[in-house]
């Protein structure tokens, strides 16, 4: 292995100074000149007619700039998904009815927030109550409340706006669906056929919380003489939201400027679009005034997106050495109000499972129906956690049943590197043998595994892979590296740091390529105006899309400084190398020349070119678009993260508490070119792992949200963190920067099943349903003594 | 009906103000609205997650829930007075930078102030009573283990310096 | 929050007469760690608050030998967590206080401020009801003191009108062979609590007779109470597992728990069950050392 000066090396982040001094501006502390305050009404009811508005008193209330209803916002439309077949649905305002409690109705602007929320009060609105459907499954009957009548397209469908010409057309969903997928491959009912033993067990997964520290907020600020639009917001990635804010609010795109700011955490929750966005920047062109709209805590857990809840049955047959031959999954997803990302969720659940098993005959199918509560987005995995808590459990039972481990037959069923995935993608890299290896090791699994029930303790494994980036639009990252006077360098990169640490490793792997050390590179990140196109990190595509531009780019300076070099020093370009913002001949290095000289010379010489270097990647060279969602075919990725996690637990019996007292993760991110940035991304997702697998859920009543703050909805502290363990099971990825790929979505996944099955090691039940609270646990304890 | 301003005196890390403000003005708003200091951070409204934990006369308290004019007379140290003028890092600044105690930043103005207030107070912790000291501090992407192990080496320093 | 008229005092005397002035209209602001909220979220509108922080004269901490403590309502939660004094004479309360909330919240919330919120949740009640405590009371009128367990009349709501302050908490001195147990149940460790409870007892000089028990529920009622059959079983006799689960076992069944987002009815009273057995057992053995 290389031994390099800047990647691998944990060093301190680059955006360290500004968070620990007080001197990071997230949106909520952005003032602008002139600013006023928005709220939004939003509504009480799961399901109702709206007939009429009264904004009137509202309106007349000191400080009131401007108060908007559906009728000013009529027509607009935006999501996650706009194709052809499934137009865009959600919208700033509710129009004719309302389909969720927390449905937007109304906004208002006013000189300080406090006057906004007393306007809110004496909006008057007539709800005409339609009965509500709660459960998918209800949903779906004939009979049931339709939520969703004709779909209709109001503007040119993104697929069309991004060069794709197909016709699209409006629909009507029937029974409430919202979406289906059904992939298959193999012959299903001859891999049952063959099968050994076979089982089929059902699981369920709520919604949970992303829990962010900073809650939603921002900050537009529209120029009426220029016809632009600031915009400082929480995001993921600018060129989604600033896409959408261009097509709803009719703005021209580049006329829309993102500015960079810090993030206070993300998790997958703030990366599409949302009402209250739309209606800051609605607001702020009408009243030609900056409007700054921060959501509240209680707003983030009832109205924004939530994890998606998923109704998974797997059916799974092994043969008696516990090889799979088949496996069916069925999901049911319950969309909620609007469609969300329920049908790429349903994809994901089957595309992020296909890299950890060869299971041979698959059919994985899923649907997505419309009911009566907020509707969902990614979490940390998206679909992956939620089919990993069900396929991971079931492996255990399976074991159980044949008397195997489950260990061993996790790494008899795993692919192998070079394999060739059913939809096309390679695995080039391959790590999550060694990594299962690693974990199972570091929780002593052979000396603990069924030999702990009589101090209730148990220790459990489960296993992940989550992509490296794939297509959506722009398709591409793009970087650009300037060289400077003094030898330094700026890097103009489009990403956004929420705390995963990108600023820190892009400037990493620029500062490597170009042999300078970590703070001679200048970072610009996040401006949609200073940096080219970017849109990787909320599909996990940091590392090896947006640090693949970044590494071309800084490639691309480096090559043409030698050439330059080469040109001065009368000597082949690999025969020189770089350190220190110079270039030295390897045999001779006191042959050398600083950065600066190969600048000015450069400029003399050559028509003033001042060394610019610029790069780009897409996420998978091969394809032009989407793959299909609904049919799983079609390459999705060119690199897969991969992690496995082990846990030991011990149970108290009679309350049905569960303790854990450690975890270990090992995760295969191809390289780690910051280690202290994955250690914490690791040790990030064992603690949320753990809260999924026995804290967290939005719990919903009616379709209202019963528990939206931080004193019924628990997140763990610090005091309930484990022992934790992380190991490197890296395994390079020659396409990625430096050999890396993705980190930070993959282990969650894997951490929720292993606390799992540790509890049925420990106790011998199985709780179906996460998260495993201590009464859930206490009644399925009871249920066993009754049986005997 | 209008209701009067008050007075309030209060010296916000070593320098004096004096402020006519509302009653129901939260520390926290007077902070990051009056006087510019947004490094304290709002991330509930219950009184939950720590994110705006400043000091009061060497008690960490949450600033959201507190009345600005409780404050009168008294002394607050935000996270802003931290460091040097000359740009030195306060040492445990410095240990959450060396062990990446953070990583989108948002509770780590609060989480600092604790700290600091809790090393001021004990300077020689063990790991259990950082853990319990630091419970009012929510954080959702470091898992806790980084920071937990900068106070430690702070902590421990301050041991080697006696 | 609304705007509302704030009014500093720096002695009880005049606190009582503002707040006479103003009864409903006013509310008493002390640390603000349950009012504040409320204020913030709407749930409270006054028009005055009437702030007795700055009242030094509240803020003690005193013991004698014959008349046992003495607390001024404005005593923090940390002062009590960290006073050598309730550490040694009343250790169950400064381990209560360990665990209340968090240590900003401690530091800046007092004792009188946390009961007259009359969270049933809250944590100190039970230990104090435990501990056989009283209240002193003022207004312009009168004073009076009343028993802790008689403060508290429903959810959020104690017996004070609307002119008085609650101003101490008077707690007997402990007696020989004590034990003091607050023992609280929640999913995670500073998590809410879905069950607490305190239990007392005192040993006859034989160590294994007891001579009073208390055993406080909280968390299972609309406020905090003596499980007065459960207390009383042990009464008189000989301690042993056996007696202790039958009295765990009534003491869940004196139990009026509501269902929530965090636990069903059923689950608070086996829970009830179980730590009412873990605290006097508890209390027995440390009765026995003490």
């Amino acid at each position: 292995m290389t031994d390099y000066s800047v990647v691998g090396k944990p060093l301190p982040r680059v955006d360290g100074i500004a968070k620990l001094t007080g001197q990071a501006k997230y949106t909520t502390d952005i003032v602008l000149p002139n600013m006023v305050y928005a709220k939004i009404l939003r509504s009480p009811h799961p399901h109702a007619k709206i007939i009429n508005i009264d904004i009137s008193k509202a309106e007349k209330l000191p400080g009131v700039e401007a108060v908007i209803t559906g009728k000013d916002t009529r027509g607009i439309r935006y999501g996650f998904v706009d194709t052809p077949t499934y137009p865009a649905e959600e919208r700033p305002l509710a129009e004719d009815k309302v389909r969720f409690v927390g449905e937007a109705v109304a906004a208002v602007a006013a000189a300080d927030p406090d006057i906004a929320e007393d306007a809110l009060d004496l909006i008057e609105v007539e709800y005409d109550p339609l009965p509500g459907v709660f459960d998918p499954e209800e949903a779906m009957k004939d009979g049931a409340p339709q939520i969703h009548g004709e779909i209709t397209r109001t503007t040119s469908c993104a697929w069309e706006d991004w060069g794709v010409a197909r016709k699209s057309h409006s629909y009507t969903p029937v029974n409430n669906v919202a979406g289906r997928v059904l992939i298959s491959y193999g012959d299903i009912e001859k891999g049952f056929a063959e099968a050994d033993h076979v089982r089929e067990d059902r699981f369920w997964s709520p919604a949970t919380s992303h829990m962010a520290m900073e809650p939603h907020t921002i900050v537009t600020s529209y120029d009426p003489f220029t016809g632009k639009l600031d915009v400082w917001l929480n995001h993921m990635a600018y060129e989604l939201k600033r896409y959408w804010l261009h097509k709803t609010l009719e703005i021209p795109i580049q006329k829309i400027r993102v500015y960079q700011t810090y993030i206070g955490g993300a998790f997958g929750g703030k990366a599409v679009i949302f009402d209250f966005e739309v209606l800051a920047g609605f607001l702020s062109r009408k009243l030609g005034r900056p409007v700054k709209l921060e959501l509240t805590r209680e707003e983030v857990f009832s109205s924004c997106r939530n994890s998606i809840r998923f109704d998974t049955t797997v059916k799974t047959g092994v043969k008696k050495d516990g090889t799979i031959v088949a496996q069916q999954v069925k999901v049911i997803v319950d969309a909620g109000a609007y469609k969300g990302s329920a049908a790429v969720a349903m994809f994901l659940s089957h595309q992020f499972s296909e890299p950890c098993y060869n299971r041979r005959n698959v059919r994985h199918e899923g649907v997505a129906v419309y009911t009566n509560k907020n509707f969902g987005f990614a979490k940390r995995g998206h679909g992956a956690p939620q089919n990993r808590f069900a396929v991971d459990s079931q492996i255990d039972m399976i074991c159980e049943d044949l008397g195997l481990d489950p260990v061993e037959v996790v790494l008899k069923n795993l692919r192998k590197k070079g394999e060739v995935l059913p939809n096309g993608d390679k695995l080039e890299s391959y790590g999550l043998p060694k990594c299962v290896q690693l974990v199972a090791d570091a929780i002593d699994w052979k000396q603990k595994r069924g030999k702990q029930r009589d101090k209730n303790r148990g220790v459990g494994i489960g296993i992940n892979g989550m992509f490296s980036g794939s297509g959506y639009w722009p398709f591409a990252c793009a970087a650009i590296v300037r060289l400077n006077h003094d030898g330094t360098v700026t890097l103009m990169e489009g990403d956004c740091e929420f705390g995963q640490g990108a600023d820190t490793t892009y400037s990493q792997i620029a500062a490597e390529e170009l042999g300078l050390p970590l703070e001679d590179v200048n970072l610009i990140s996040g401006d949609s105006e200073l940096c080219p196109m970017n849109y990787s990190n909320f599909l996990s595509g940091g590392m090896f899309v947006g640090g693949g531009a970044v590494w071309y780019a800084a490639h691309d300076l480096r090559q043409r400084i030698l050439k330059v070099g080469s040109e001065l020093l009368k000597v082949k370009m690999e025969d020189l190398d770089m350190k220190n913002r110079s270039v030295f001949m390897k045999a001779k290095p006191e042959k050398s020349l600083t950065f600066g000289e190969i600048l000015r010379y450069n400029v003399q010489k050559h028509l003033g070119d001042p060394l610019i270097g610029m790069g780009y990647k897409k996420a998978v060279p091969e394809i032009e678009f989407y793959p299909s969602l609904s049919k799983g075919t079609g390459r999705f990725t060119d690199a897969y993260g991969l992690a496995a996690a082990t846990a030991e637990v011990e149970v108290d019996r009679e309350t049905g508490r569960v303790k854990v007292l450690k975890i270990c993760i090992a995760d295969d991110c191809g390289y780690e070119i910051n280690p202290a940035s994955i250690y914490g991304q690791m040790v990030s997702q064992a603690v949320m792992g753990m809260g999924d697998a026995l804290l967290e859920e939005v719990i919903d009543e009616g379709g209202r949200v019963i528990n939206p703050n931080l004193v019924d909805y628990e997140i763990p502290r610090a005091f309930d963190v484990p022992e934790i363990v992380v190991l490197n099971g890296c395994d390079y990825e020659p396409k990625g920067p430096f050999g890396g790929k993705e980190a930070g979505e993959c282990a969650r996944a894997a951490v929720i099943p292993a606390i799992a099955n540790a509890i049925y090691d420990a106790v011998g039940v199985r709780v179906h349903r996460v998260p495993i609270t201590p009464e859930k646990l206490l009644n399925a304890l009871r249920a066993k003594e009754g049986r005997g | 009906m209008e209701i009067a301003k008050k007075i309030l005196k209060v010296k916000v890390n070593g320098r004096p103000y004096e402020l006519l403000i509302k009653p129901k003005t939260t520390l926290l708003q007077l902070l990051r609205s009056d006087l510019g200091l947004t490094g304290s951070k709002q991330a509930c409204m219950d009184n939950s997650c720590g994110a705006c934990t400043v000091i009061v006369d060497q008690m960490a308290v949450k600033a959201c829930s507190v009345l600005a004019l409780q404050v009168n007379g008294r002394e607050v140290a935000t996270v802003e007075g931290l460091a040097s003028r000359d740009g030195k890092l306060h040492p445990l600044q410095q240990a959450f930078l060396d062990h990446h105690a953070f990583q989108c930043g948002f509770c780590t103005p609060g989480k600092l102030m604790s700290a600091k207030a809790m090393l001021d107070e004990n300077p020689h912790p063990n790991e259990e009573e950082i853990r319990r000291d630091m419970e009012g501090n929510l954080c959702r992407c470091t898992g806790y283990t980084q920071y937990i192990d900068a106070i430690k080496v702070v902590a421990q320093k301050k041991e080697g310096a006696k | 929050m609304r705007d509302f008229e704030y009014l500093p005092t720096k002695t009880i005397q005049e606190a009582c007469s503002l707040i006479s002035q103003y009864k409903e209209e006013g509310k008493v602001l002390a640390g603000g760690q349950s009012l504040i909220t409320l204020l913030r979220q709407k749930l409270i509108s006054p028009s005055c608050l009437i702030d007795i922080k700055g009242v030094s004269e509240l803020d003690y901490i005193t013991f004698d030998e014959k008349k046992g403590l003495r607390m001024g309502a404005l005593t923090t939660h940390r002062a009590i967590e960290k006073s050598p004094l309730i550490q040694s004479k009343y250790p169950v309360l400064s381990d209560m206080e360990k665990s209340v909330a968090s240590v900003q919240t401690r530091n800046w919330g007092t004792i009188g401020g946390n009961l007259c919120s009359a969270d049933p949740i809250g944590d100190p009640a039970p230990s104090l009801i435990a501990l056989n405590a009283k209240l002193k009371i003022v207004s312009s009128r009168e004073e009076k003191t009343i028993p802790l367990e008689e403060f508290f009349t429903d959810y959020f709501t104690t017996l004070l009108e609307p002119d008085e302050i609650l101003t101490e908490i008077q707690l007997p001195p402990p007696v020989a062979h004590t034990g003091v147990v607050y023992m609280k149940f929640s999913t995670i460790e500073a998590g809410i609590k879905i069950v607490s409870t305190s239990t007392s007892m005192i040993l006859d000089s034989d160590k294994q007779t007891c001579k009073d028990a208390r055993i406080v529920m909280s968390a299972v009622a609309p406020v905090p109470f003596s499980a007065r059959k459960a207390g009383e079983l042990l009464i008189g006799k000989k301690i042993n597992d056996g007696l202790i689960a039958e009295a765990a076992q009534l003491a869940s069944e004196e139990t009026n728990p509501t269902s929530d987002v965090h636990a069903s009815a059923e689950f608070r009273r086996e829970i009830a069950k179980v730590l009412v057995r873990r605290a006097v057992k508890e209390a027995f053995e440390k009765a026995q050392r003490a």
